[in-house]
Parts: C-alpha cells; sequence; structure tokens
C-alpha cells in the first residue's frame, strides 16, 4: 500500500487539493452566485504562504492561516463592492477579478513573475503532504457538515430560491453573499497554500483562468445541493485523465489527448440530464428516500 | 441518519479512488515498451544476463568506446558488462497546446532507442513513455508513476522548463538521475546534482547570438519585444536585456504581449515609430511566425531592420510557415538543422524518411540526450546493482561523460551539469538556416 | 511615447475594433434575447475560421465561395448549440447560470473536437488566397485586407440592425427579447425566433472569426479565447443586449488597446481593458450606452 501511495502520492493529493477548491466554490453556488475568482483566491492563499514559509522561516501551519486570510481579506475588500451585481455580471466581474490578479502576479517580480516561485530550494524543506490535505478537508468537511441547518445555510438557500424575497423576509442579503464569498476565499487560499508545499513550484500559470473553470467544473458534475457532490466532483473529475488512457486510437484520431472533450461531454449530460449533479444518483443508489426525494423535487439548484 | 449517509459515501469515495488509481496502474503499464530484442524480464537478476549473453556476439562494442576495464574491477567478465537494460522514463509533451515539441522529442527517441537497441553489444534501452501535457502537475504525476511504479533508472525531460520546475525537484528527492534534453531557462541544473541537461541554457546562446550581431550589424540601438506572461519569453527577455547593456547597446523601449494573443501589429507599430537597427524578440514558435508576418508585411519593418530572436524561433517549422518575411532573421541556437558533420547527415536523413520532415533542435537534443544516456549505461556497468545504485551509478557516469561524438558536436557537461558545447549564431537565407557569416 | 506613431496606431485600432464588435454582435444577441451568456460563442468563432481554412486549403475553394459556405455552417452550428445545450433547460425553466455552464461544457467539446480533427499548430490560408496589396501613404501603410475587412463587418453590422428594426423576423426578435409570454401570446413561435437568432448570432461569429484568421493569417484551436475576454468587455462597456452600443463598444475596446500601447507601454494593455470593465460594472453596470439593465438576476 505504501509502494502504492509513493507512485501516485502527489496525484491522491492532488484529488484532495481539488475537493477542497470545489468545496470552495460550492459555498459561492449555494446561494446562487458564480464566481470565477477562486483559482485567484487559490493563487493568493498559494503566494502568500509560499513567501512566508521561504523567506521568513515561518511553519506551516501559521503559513496555510495567513494565507487563508490574506486570500479571504482580499476577497472581502473586492466582494463589498461587487456583490450589488449578480447573475453573469457577477461572474464576469470575478472572471476579471481573477485575471487582475493573474496579471499583478506576472509583474510583481518578487513573487518570480510569470518565471515562477521556487520552493525548498535551500536545505530548510517545509512541505505538505496527503497527511495535511486529507486532514484539512476533514476539517472543512466538518465545517460545511455543521453548517447546515444553521442560520446561514437557511439564509443562503433562501437568497438561492429568489433573492428579492429573501430580502422582504428581513434577510441581509449582501451581509451574506458577502460572507459566503468571503468563506469561499478563505477555503480557497487554504487549498493554494497547501498545494504550493506539495509542489517545489508555481506560478502564475497555474491559478489561470482554465483552473477557474475546472473547479466550477468538479462542483457542477458532483451537484451543488449538498458539499459531499462537491467533493464526489473533485474526486471523479481529477481522476479521469488517468482513466480514459485506456481509450483506444479509433481511425487515427488519439481521443484520449483531449481530455477537454471527455470533460465537457460529462459536464453537459450532468447539466442537461442530472441539474442536481452525480450526487443525485448516488443518493439514489443508497436508497435513501426521504433526502433523495427532497433533492429532487426541489426546486432546481442555480446552476 | 444523516451520520450514516456520510459514512457511506466517503466508503464509497475511498472505493472510486482506489478503484481509479489501479486503473491508472494500468493503463501505464499497457503504454511501456519493451524492445523488440529484450529477451529475459527487465530487472538485471543474475539469469537474464546469462540468457543475454547467449544470444550476444562479443564485443564488437569498440567502436563504442566501451570502458571494458570497469568491468573486471567489479569482478564481472566484460561481456556482461553491457547485458544489463537501461531503463529510462520519457516525459514528452504528446498532446494538447504545445505536442509539437515533444512529438519531435519522441521521433528522435523511438529512433535512437530502435538504433541502440539494434546494436549487437551494449546495453539495451527499455522505454516508457508518458505524455506530461505541458502541465506542472501532470509532470509531477508522471516523474512519481516512473520513479516509483515503473522503477527507471533515469528520466528523460520533460520537455517545457516550466515543467521541468515542478517535476525535477522530485526526482532529485528521489535520487533519480534527469536529462533535460529542451529545458533553456536558467536555474534549471541547480535543482540538484541528479539534475543533468544536454540543450544549452539561454544564458550560453544569447550572448554569442549578441556579440555576433553586433559585429556584423553594428547595432547601436533595438527594440525589445516578448510575452511578458510566458516563463520561456520572460526569462529569454531578461538574458538578451543583459546581454544588449553589456554590449553597450541601447533599448529603446520595451513592447509585450500576452501568451493568448494572436495580434502583435500594435506594438510593432510602435517599435517601428521608434526606429531601432534591430527587433530583439523573445517568443514561442506559435507568435513567432506571426510577429515575423505582421511586422515585415503588415507593419513593412525595413528589411535593413535586422529581426534577432531567441530559441523559439529556432524552428524549421516556424520559417517555412513565415516564408519570405523570415528572411534575414537571425537565431542562435545549439544545433543547425543543416549542420554537415557525418553524424548530422546520416541522423538528418534518416529522421526525414522515416518522418517525412527533417529534424528540428528539438529533435537533435532527444537524439543526442538518448546516445549520452546509452554511453552512462555502458560505463556505469548497471549489471548486479539494487535499483537505488543503479541510479546513483548512471549520475556518476553522466557526470564523467568526455568528448562522446553526438550530433549535437563533442559532448561534456560542465560543471554545473548544463551542456558543454559553443552555440551556433543562423541567419534565415533562402528559407533556411545558414550559418551568420 | 512617440506621437508619430498615433495617425496608424488610430487605423489599426479601427480595423481591429471592427472585428471585435462583429464578434460581440453575437454574444449581445443572445444574450438580449434569450439572457444566455452564450460563453461557446468563442468556440463557434474559432470553428468559423477553421472551416473555410479548410474549404480553402484542403478542398481547393476560393474564399469567395469558402467565406459564405462558412459563414452558414457556423450559424448552423449555432442552431446545433441551441437544440444541445440550451432547449432543454429552456423547456425546465433552469436557472440563467445553467445555461452558462452548458455553454462552458460545449465550448470544451468544440475545442477539443477541432483539436482533435485539425491538429493544434497555428494553420495559414495558402499564399494568393487573397492578394498581398498596400497603399503607403506618407508614413502610414494601408492594407488592402483591412480595408475590405472593414468593409465587410460594417455591412454585417448595418445588415443586422436593419433586420432588427426593420423586418417582421426583427420585429418578432425584439418582441421575444422584451417578453417571451408576451410575445407567444401576440402568435409569435418563440422556438423558431430562438432557432433564428441562434443562426444570425452564430453566423455573425463565425464571419468574425474568419475575417480575424484572414487578418493575422493565423487559425488555431484556442483563438477565441483572448477575443472571448475582450467580447465579455465589450458587451458589459456596450451595456448587455445592446446592439449598437456593442458595436460602439467594439470600436472603443480597439482604441483603448492601441492607445493604451501608445501611452502607456504595451505591459499595461489587458490591464487596461480590464479596469475599463471594472469601473463600468461598479458605476454603470447597465453599460455606457445601455438604458436599462438585462433581465439579469
Amino acid at each position: 500500500m505504501s509502494e502504492f501511495y509513493n507512485a501516485n502520492s502527489f496525484l491522491i493529493s492532488l484529488v484532495g487539493i481539488n475537493a477542497i477548491m470545489a468545496l470552495s466554490i460550492y459555498i459561492t453556488l449555494s446561494c446562487a452566485m458564480l464566481s470565477l475568482s477562486n483559482a485567484a483566491s487559490m493563487a493568493i492563499g498559494a503566494y502568500t504562504a509560499a513567501l512566508l514559509t521561504q523567506q521568513l522561516a515561518w511553519a506551516l501551519w501559521p503559513a496555510v492561516v495567513a494565507g487563508a486570510l490574506m486570500s479571504g481579506l482580499v476577497a472581502l475588500v473586492l466582494g463589498l463592492p461587487i456583490m450589488r451585481l449578480s447573475g453573469v455580471f457577477l461572474a464576469i466581474a470575478t472572471l476579471g477579478f481573477g485575471e487582475v490578479i493573474r496579471i499583478a502576479i506576472v509583474n510583481i517580480d518578487a513573487l518570480g513573475g510569470s518565471e515562477g516561485f521556487r520552493l525548498n530550494s535551500g536545505d530548510r524543506t517545509i512541505e505538505a503532504s496527503g497527511w495535511e490535505v486529507y486532514g484539512v478537508l476533514l476539517l472543512i468537511a466538518y465545517f460545511f457538515s455543521r453548517l447546515k441547518g444553521s442560520r446561514m445555510s437557511l439564509a443562503l438557500q433562501a437568497i438561492r430560491e429568489d433573492e428579492n424575497a429573501a430580502r422582504t423576509m428581513g434577510i441581509n442579503v449582501t451581509f451574506y453573499k458577502v460572507a459566503a464569498y468571503v468563506t469561499g476565499a478563505i477555503v480557497a487560499g487554504i487549498a493554494g497554500a497547501l498545494y504550493a508545499h506539495l509542489r517545489s513550484f508555481i506560478s502564475p500559470g497555474d491559478f489561470g483562468f482554465q483552473r477557474a473553470v475546472d473547479v466550477l467544473v468538479f462542483a457542477v458534475v458532483g451537484g451543488t445541493l449538498a458539499w459531499r457532490g462537491a467533493i464526489m466532483g473533485a474526486v471523479l473529475m481529477t481522476l479521469l485523465p488517468e482513466a480514459i488512457r485506456v481509450v483506444p486510437i479509433v481511425g487515427g484520431f488519439n481521443i484520449k489527448d483531449q481530455p477537454e472533450i471527455f470533460s465537457g461531454v460529462i459536464l453537459l449530460a450532468v447539466i442537461l440530464f442530472l441539474p442536481n449533479g452525480l450526487l443525485t444518483v448516488a443518493l439514489s443508489l443508497n436508497r435513501i428516500r426521504r433526502p433523495a426525494r427532497k433533492v429532487i423535487g426541489h426546486k432546481e439548484a442555480s446552476p | 441518519m444523516i451520520l450514516k449517509r456520510v459514512r457511506s459515501q466517503s466508503v464509497a469515495l475511498s472505493l472510486l479512488l482506489t478503484g481509479a488509481v489501479i486503473a491508472t496502474a494500468c493503463g501505464g503499464e499497457a503504454a511501456t515498451a519493451t524492445p523488440q530484442s529484450q529477451i529475459a524480464p527487465t530487472t538485471g537478476t543474475g539469469a537474464t544476463m546469462v540468457a543475454t549473453i547467449g544470444v550476444e556476439t562479443p564485443m564488437t562494442a569498440a567502436t563504442m568506446g566501451t570502458t571494458a576495464s570497469t568491468g573486471p574491477d567489479k569482478g564481472v567478465t566484460p561481456g556482461t558488462a553491457g547485458a544489463t537494460p537501461l531503463k529510462v522514463g520519457f516525459a514528452f509533451i504528446t498532446s494538447g497546446d504545445n505536442a509539437v515539441y515533444g512529438n519531435s522529442q519522441k521521433a528522435a527517441v523511438q529512433m535512437a532507442v530502435e538504433e541502440i537497441n539494434g546494436m549487437s553489444s551494449g546495453p539495451k534501452l527499455e522505454a516508457v513513455y508518458e505524455d506530461t501535457a505541458a502541465k506542472p502537475d501532470q509532470a509531477i504525476t508522471v516523474f512519481q508513476k516512473f520513479i516509483n511504479n515503473d522503477n527507471v533508472q533515469v528520466i528523460m525531460g520533460p520537455t517545457l522548463s516550466n515543467e521541468a520546475k515542478s517535476s525535477d525537484p522530485v526526482a532529485q528527492k528521489a535520487g533519480v538521475p534527469v536529462l533535460g534534453v529542451s529545458n533553456t531557462a536558467g536555474g534549471i541544473t541547480d535543482i540538484g546534482d541528479y539534475i543533468y541537461r544536454d540543450s544549452l541554457a539561454e544564458f550560453q546562446v544569447i550572448p554569442e547570438t549578441i556579440k555576433q550581431a553586433k559585429d556584423k550589424l553594428k547595432l547601436t540601438k533595438v527594440d525589445l519585444l516578448y510575452a511578458k506572461d510566458d516563463a520561456f519569453s520572460k526569462s529569454g527577455a531578461d538574458v538578451f536585456r543583459t546581454e544588449l547593456q553589456k554590449n553597450g547597446i541601447q533599448i529603446i523601449n520595451e513592447q509585450t504581449f500576452a501568451t493568448a494573443d494572436t495580434d502583435y501589429k500594435t506594438q510593432i507599430t510602435a517599435i517601428k515609430a521608434d526606429n531601432p537597427d534591430a527587433i530583439v524578440v523573445s517568443a514561442l514558435a506559435k507568435p513567432a511566425q506571426t510577429i515575423l508576418q505582421q511586422a515585415r508585411r503588415d507593419v513593412g519593418i525595413d528589411p535593413k531592420v535586422a529581426i534577432i530572436g531567441g530559441n523559439g524561433f529556432n524552428s524549421p517549422a516556424v520559417v517555412k510557415a513565415a516564408g519570405d518575411t523570415a528572411e534575414g532573421l537571425i537565431v542562435g541556437a545549439a544545433w543547425n538543422p543543416n549542420a554537415n558533420d557525418e553524424l548530422s547527415k546520416t541522423f538528418i536523413q534518416k529522421y526525414t524518411a522515416k518522418n517525412g520532415k527533417g529534424p528540428d533542435q528539438f529533435a537533435a537534443q532527444a537524439y543526442a540526450g538518448t546516445y549520452i544516456l546509452y554511453d552512462a549505461a555502458k560505463r556505469a556497468n548497471l549489471s548486479g546493482k539494487s535499483p537505488a545504485e543503479a541510479r546513483t551509478a548512471i549520475r556518476d557516469a553522466l557526470k564523467d561523460t568526455k568528448n562522446l561524438p553526438t550530433v549535437l558536436g563533442s559532448f561534456s557537461f560542465t560543471d554545473k551539469r548544463d551542456a558543454n558545447h559553443p552555440p551556433v549564431v543562423q541567419v534565415v537565407k533562402d528559407g533556411k538556416f545558414d550559418i551568420l557569416k | 511615447m512617440n506621437l508619430a506613431q498615433l495617425p496608424q496606431q488610430l487605423l489599426n485600432g479601427i480595423f481591429s475594433g471592427s472585428i471585435y464588435a462583429l464578434f460581440a454582435l453575437g454574444y449581445t444577441l443572445i444574450f438580449g434575447v434569450l439572457d444566455i451568456l452564450n460563453l461557446a460563442h468563442a468556440a463557434i468563432f474559432m470553428l468559423g475560421a477553421t472551416v473555410s481554412w479548410w474549404l480553402v486549403s484542403a478542398q481547393g475553394w476560393s474564399l469567395l465561395l469558402a467565406f459564405p459556405v462558412a459563414v452558414a455552417i457556423a450559424g448552423l452550428l449555432g442552431i446545433v448549440l441551441d437544440r444541445v445545450a440550451f432547449l432543454r433547460l429552456r423547456q425546465r425553466g433552469a436557472p440563467q447560470l445553467s445555461a452558462l455552464i452548458s455553454s462552458i461544457a460545449v465550448s470544451l467539446i468544440f475545442v477539443g473536437l477541432s483539436r482533435l480533427l485539425f491538429k493544434d499548430d497555428r494553420k495559414q490560408f495558402p499564399d494568393g488566397t487573397f492578394p498581398q496589396v498596400y497603399f503607403d501613404i506618407g508614413s502610414i501603410r494601408v492594407r488592402l485586407l483591412d480595408v475590405v475587412i472593414l468593409v465587410v463587418s460594417l455591412a454585417l453590422m448595418l445588415g443586422l440592425t436593419w433586420l432588427v428594426q426593420r423586418t417582421s423576423l426583427g420585429r418578432a426578435i425584439r418582441a421575444v427579447a422584451e417578453s417571451p409570454k408576451a410575445a407567444a401570446l401576440l402568435g409569435v413561435n418563440i422556438e423558431r425566433v430562438i432557432m433564428q437568432t441562434f443562426f444570425i448570432a452564430s453566423a455573425l461569429g463565425g464571419a468574425a472569426g474568419i475575417l480575424y484568421g484572414m487578418s493575422l493569417n493565423s487559425i488555431e484551436p484556442g483563438m477565441g479565447s483572448q477575443v472571448e475576454l475582450k467580447g465579455l468587455s465589450i458587451i458589459i462597456l456596450g451595456g448587455m443586449g445592446s446592439i449598437p452600443g456593442a458595436m460602439l463598444a467594439g470600436f472603443l475596446i480597439g482604441m483603448i488597446e492601441v492607445l493604451s500601447v501608445v501611452f502607456g507601454g504595451s505591459q499595461l494593455k489587458d490591464a487596461f481593458v480590464f479596469v475599463a470593465l471594472f469601473l463600468v460594472l461598479l458605476v454603470r453596470p447597465q453599460g455606457i450606452f445601455g438604458l436599462k439593465q438585462g433581465r439579469a438576476g
């Protein structure tokens, strides 16, 4: 087993990182906000933590916390003005935010610019491994499980169903939306901080629009009505490129070299036929009548 | 109720995870290419050696300069020295945006492996190929698989410097030697003493390019154009800037573009207004092709204003696509695709016959790299060594590579494990790379 | 900063702006009618260019024939896109964001298929596909092709305006955009109008792709991604759903780009575009030229 872990330790840890990222976008999706800045939040966490462990010799955990806080802080400063927006306007604004962060990193020489930032090049090695990643994933999952049924969770649900109605009912919509956005950024920041210490090198290209889309795909494929769906989507979609290696070459077309076709087809199938994600299938397989009914009979989650 | 649901969910998740990773391991196995002449199982057991000796014609390998003397020292007969195969993991980009580089490398490696395994003596190469897809994450995964699953003794690749910066530390930590054959950025071999490369770095090629261009073109002032958000282009531009300053050439202005850009007309128009003696460009192959066309045709940069390109321009494909707009382009390189030494001539002829197009520098460096590994394996004498010992032995043998005849010329490594051979400065003439005279 | 380049740069801005505007029209038309942000539009832009290149270089067609055929194919792909990605969601009354994600999925598939079928390299039209004619007027160089591209895109824009303002189809499109329910009550066949809208929008996107590919003489699977971000900025600046807004904003973005290179340096080119995007979103979310906010949210 340890041999198996050694041969795949990075991939296994990456699954965990992606699961944390999927949770970070899940929280905003759960109140019908589409945020495309999670990759940028991940970058802020990654670069902050990396600078602290490498240049100020901090230990891993304080650096992870600092990375998460920094990411949350940036999201708060930015979140306040853009939370007035909704729907596609919000999505486009967060997309712009993500690009601006990436362009900023490219232009900051202290962060290595486009050439990237190297970790652990000297004698000191501060690294993360699967243990840390899955420990944190469990903690965050526990947080989300406790959140269910809480005041915040109910408020977010109400906002998702109908923002105006929620406002009429006296829910402070802006407060909860900012709270969800900042929580998502903090979670993404944690993922970024750990990710940087799993690798010995990070660069702005690791946190581009492509990653934002990947993370969205994780959450949507798994299902956005429950946090477990996000984790499930991340696991499946991260391992997808590995699984499709067995697809043969047909008629000279090496389709396995184009994994995005598979992700696209899966994403499309899910959004068309399983609006609440693969989790719906898992739940019905488990024959748990009550929640499954509730999920399916529910107004469709957005998205 | 809720608790129970969570548990069943996580059981399902872990099962899924395990299943998928096992599938991965099997998928990888299928990609393993065992050379046809390989007779016995892969591990270097005594039985393997005996079996292999049986079919070997003894020691015609003098041509290859086998260091037979190491054999007796280890108490092994010379004939067995070449019997233990070298297992090599090749990590190249064969899918996605940059597959053009990796496919060229893979074609050259396959040719070299076939040649080596067709020899009557010397160690065979057992090749495992994996695609890194130009993604650093995937490069790390591939390295881990090579090291722990395939138990390779040495890794060649990965294609891009950005991938190498992510994946090479994995090999360094595990004590597995890596030979980069296309990484040109600074800092790659600083990762550790297991990291080698046979590709000349930018800091080795660009100084010569600028020096010769200055001498021949009497440059006094230039403009610099590069992709700021691309590591390859940016680090090339940094070296260009330093060398231009060293040579007392004024940089009037710097213009940048983004990797995703496809239109450079605005920047080139601004450059034209500066009226420079030359335009120095650091860009990947795709922008390079468009920049040449837009500069010469659409913006109308005078042919007397030279364009000096970084390594991205160093590709017959770019020159072919750019057509007459590439005339006069000056590029420094590690290898000239029209080189006329014997080894290169044979290589070009064979490669062209096989692939329907001539080799580029990527192919030449990968081809030479395979022979460098072969040479190291011969001298390392792998027989009877544990995997860890074999890896260290290969690293030490790589270090001692001395004046090995390759298509890149007589090859040695520097003390810092970089390639040690002079660059060539080329100019495009009638659609072909010529030596700048 | 060297102001001698200014006239040439302004001209560059107009030429590239005309293609941006044409591209953004398709975005804005679909958003105006269906409230869908169709991120697959960039993939159709790319496919239009790729198909025209394939017809010319592999089939030996003349560009004059390949252009309309490729535009029509792009339009048909738009209908396919609607049937596959949006129809079911529409029938179900799914949220706006579901359609956005669905369009991302189709975009992944289209780009992947293009890589699979046409390889990933940067393609060029064969020499002589269009004449290389240049006019040098003083320090300014004008390319005949750019003039043709400008004329074609202006003609398509005027054509679209005429179609929307003056024809019965245009009236139906405007009615559906205003209120699908009311339009249905008035006897408009909504599904038919949506199909026609997708055809027109995607044909314009395909045409923009072909003109873009001709202008740069380079066509590749990833060519949509950069234009996509510009297109988003344009429809925000111009006001979501506003046709004249998208045209003006297209030229405006072209100008912002060249002027940021002239005055600020090319390092800041993309940053300028995003800052403009942010400011507009925060200060005037209905866009500079828009009168009302879309039905978003």
